[in-house]
């Protein structure tokens, strides 16, 4: 299973971090506490669980207005800033949804540097396979 | 030829649209219909002020610079994801695509 170590060995990690489906943070870890504190990331946590509720309300908008498919459920939002960016997975959570599971993992999010971010790497990671316990 | 066309040519990319800031499209390529790129070039606007707007605001509460302007978000779904940069959006593959790509080729294209 992936986890927020695993996340901060990307290049560029900053910061690596957990949270519920209501955006409140768990787990964190922070490689440079100068640039980035734990009030910044539960602000970042909380931004992105509403990003994944609006970006999943748009997916299932579209699919029913085009009939396209492949765009629901939404497994990761990332958002580019000018120097940082941040990507989050609830990949996992659809696993366990898709499993029958009641209880959810959380989900997982990582803060890199542009400078050095490897989306792909980051995307990798996050959708790596875990079997359903 | 179109000079976001060529974005075409990078595995994965299925659809590469310009549009105007008030989400007109301005010309898109790829495996969609004309309809359907209109209704994505008012979808990519919409969340691209959201996008603004929800950095605006982390980086007013948090006081951490470097969030805004950001450059561009990712929505990936289950077989289909969606890049924005500026004023393009983009459908790829969410397997196989090389992202890292695309978003330096989006970046690039959209100075133009």
């Amino acid at each position: 299973m992936t986890t927020l170590d695993d996340l901060m060995k990307l290049p560029g990690a900053m910061a690596a971090f957990e949270f519920r489906g209501s955006g409140e943070m768990l787990e964190h870890r922070i490689a440079y506490p100068d640039r980035i504190n734990e009030s910044t990331l539960d602000l970042l946590a909380h931004m992105c669980a509403a990003n994944l509720s609006i970006a999943t309300m748009q997916a299932r908008g579209w699919e029913k207005v085009t009939g396209m498919e492949g765009f629901y459920p939404i497994q990761e939002f990332t958002l580019i800033g000018f120097d940082w960016s941040v990507v989050v997975s609830g990949l996992q959570r659809e696993q366990y949804k898709q499993a029958g599971k009641f209880s959810l993992p959380p989900f997982m999010g990582v803060v890199l540097a542009n400078e050095s971010a490897d989306y792909e790497a980051a995307f990798g990671l996050l959708e790596r396979k875990e079997p359903v316990p | 030829m179109s000079m976001i066309r060529r974005l075409l040519a990078l595995d994965g990319v299925n659809v590469i649209c310009h549009f105007r800031d008030d989400g007109y499209l301005i010309e898109g390529y790829g495996l969609m219909s004309h309809n359907d790129m209109g209704r994505l070039a008012q979808f990519a606007r919409d969340y691209r002020r959201i996008a603004q707007g929800n950095a605006d605001q982390l980086a007013m509460f948090s006081g951490m610079r470097g969030w805004t302007p950001p450059h561009g978000w990712i929505i990936r779904g289950a077989t289909q994801s969606l890049c924005g940069v500026a004023n393009l959006v983009c459908v790829v593959d969410s397997t196989g695509a090389p992202l890292n790509e695309i978003l330096m080729e989006l970046r690039e294209v959209s100075h133009w």
